[in-house]
């Protein structure tokens, strides 16, 4: 082809994949034409050629990396907000519907308003602990550690929660506070529990899958309210039993927990650890701490991802599927 | 699973319109938003960011009528088409009754098309679904662009990156202009009912 025809075609090519947002391919098709025309500038004899090329290019570039640079939006409309609450709440069971929601709102990165639907859902008796967890762990996500301290002191100070529900939630805050390092001391009474074994109830079904049977602490001595002592998972050690890191441990804070599934926060810079925990992997050796004990079990890699946007973007975000704790 | 409400006697189908980054997703919602006002239940919802790029998903609720003394509900979601992306395309995806399958047709779009093919591939495995099983339609998008010179792929050759083996049904489209939006569609239900009606054993 004609050098000059070439060199046009390339442009062409180039402002019609501009158009259609395909930049990268634009680029390239700029790059490409600028190079012909530096290669045989003197065949071509147009001196403003090269110029007005390296000007879309430079253009072009920044507009690629003011795209790539920006933030993506973290917060979105009240109208998305209600679809992700409504319409990603995966559970037949309508009790907990609500907070599956509230759930999902968090895992969309939509902290606030996920905030808003857990304080709603605390003046629900069946709900109230496990929504208060999640308001802490929203603080915890955000490594707003004071927030969650403050919102623990606030409701020690209120009597809106029993003296066993607040024992609860102290328990389970100060246990990511020390593990964290943090020097903070939580007000309330030492809890005094004994466990005796865990034991487990019969598979339910929630969020349309499967999921294990939901082990109780039933055997908790001196709790009254042992239905709903479904275990809290705060920490978890995986040993590695694959990759460079063989025999390996790591050891992660949970950031949300839905049933079965405990869901960990994993930096980006640990990139052989996100290689070796591939969807699917079965986690033959993993302690699960819970704020007053300690145990064994297994579990399975049960879904990873990148995280897309607000302060923990880059990281990744790894779901667990508990299988079988002892 | 479709959501099934036998009190209600209700029945929504989730249909996820799946495809790499600018293949004309958002386009065919916004097309079906317009020109399917009779069967269009409420407002499109998108949620684009910077370079109309989908962060999330976009919504566009519909409704089919009564089949079998049930109210029929469809919901179309399209999923963020950027690699980056990856966690909330895997989200908008669960639970999914019926895809579609944009792909770009664009030559320079070729290897998109087969890394987002095996991305879904991937993901509804996850849910311990089959690619194979799963209603699919496949559409091949932007034809029209053959028109302002810009080199697009023949038919046969999508045809042969994409559906050799999955051999589902599909339309060459443009869906800036609606050619094979609504015969994408119409497919697309047809094939998420047929297999509704298995499971509900109709």
């Amino acid at each position: 082809m004609d050098l000059k025809k070439k060199i046009k075609s390339l442009l062409q090519h180039a402002e019609l994949y501009k158009s259609q947002g395909l930049l990268n391919e634009a680029l390239e098709k700029y790059v490409h034409a600028g190079r012909i025309i530096k290669k045989h500038a003197a065949v071509i004899g147009n001196k403003k050629l090269l110029p007005a090329v390296a000007k879309r290019i430079k253009i072009l570039k920044a507009e690629i990396n003011r795209i790539e640079a920006s933030p993506d939006m973290s917060v979105v409309p009240e109208n998305v907000q209600d679809i992700i609450k409504n319409k990603f709440a995966f559970t037949d069971r309508e009790e907990t519907r609500d907070l599956e929601g509230a759930v999902a709102l968090a895992k969309f990165g939509q902290y606030d308003r996920a905030l808003r639907e857990f304080r709603v859902l605390m003046d629900r008796e069946d709900l109230k602990v496990n929504a208060a967890k999640n308001i802490i762990r929203c603080h915890v996500t955000l490594n707003a550690m004071s927030d969650a301290v403050g919102q623990y002191r606030e409701w020690f100070d209120q009597s809106a929660l029993r003296p066993e529900e607040l024992n609860k939630l102290r328990v389970f805050l100060q246990s990511i506070l020390d593990k964290k390092g943090i020097k903070e001391t939580l007000p309330g009474k030492e809890p005094e529990p004994i466990v005796r074994e865990a034991i487990v109830e019969d598979p339910g079904i929630m969020d349309g899958e499967i999921i294990l049977p939901e082990l109780v602490q039933g055997e908790i001595l001196g709790d009254a309210d042992a239905e709903e002592e479904i275990i809290d998972i705060s920490s978890v050690e995986i040993t590695l039993e694959e990759g460079p890191g063989k025999w390996r441990t790591v050891e992660y804070d949970v950031s949300f927990q839905s049933g079965r599934v405990i869901n960990l926060l994993i930096s980006s810079s640990d990139k052989a650890l996100i290689e070796i925990l591939r969807t699917g992997l079965e986690l033959k050796k993993v302690h699960f701490y819970s704020p007053i004990a300690m145990f064994n079990g297994e579990g399975v890699v049960f879904s990873k991802s990148r995280i897309e946007s607000g302060p923990k973007q880059g990281d990744y975000s790894l779901d667990i599927q508990i299988k079988h704790i002892r | 699973m479709a959501n099934i409400n036998l009190k209600k006697r209700e029945i929504e189908c989730k249909i996820v319109y799946y495809g790499p980054g600018r293949c004309g997703k958002t386009t065919n919602l916004d097309y079906i938003f317009r020109h399917f006002q009779k069967q269009v239940t409420g407002e499109m919802v998108t949620t684009e960011t910077d370079g109309d790029r989908t962060l999330f998903f976009d919504f566009l609720p519909m409704g089919l009528g009564k089949i079998r003394g049930y109210d029929v509900r469809l919901q179309l979601y399209t999923v963020p088409g950027q690699v980056k992306y990856s966690a909330t395309r895997k989200m908008v995806l669960r639970e999914v009754d019926g895809l579609v399958f944009v792909a770009d047709s664009l030559a320079v779009r070729r290897q998109k098309n087969v890394l987002s093919l095996k991305d879904l591939h991937g993901n509804l495995k996850e849910y311990g679904l089959s690619i194979f099983k799963v209603p699919l339609v496949m559409q091949y998008n932007k034809r029209d662009l053959v028109e302002q010179g810009i080199p697009i792929m023949s038919l046969t050759t999508m045809e042969r990156d994409l559906n050799r083996q999955l051999k589902a049904p599909s339309f060459p489209a443009s869906a800036l202009r609606g050619d094979g939006v609504g015969d994408t569609l119409k497919t697309c239900i047809k094939l998420t009912l047929k297999s509704l009606r298995k499971q509900m054993g109709w």
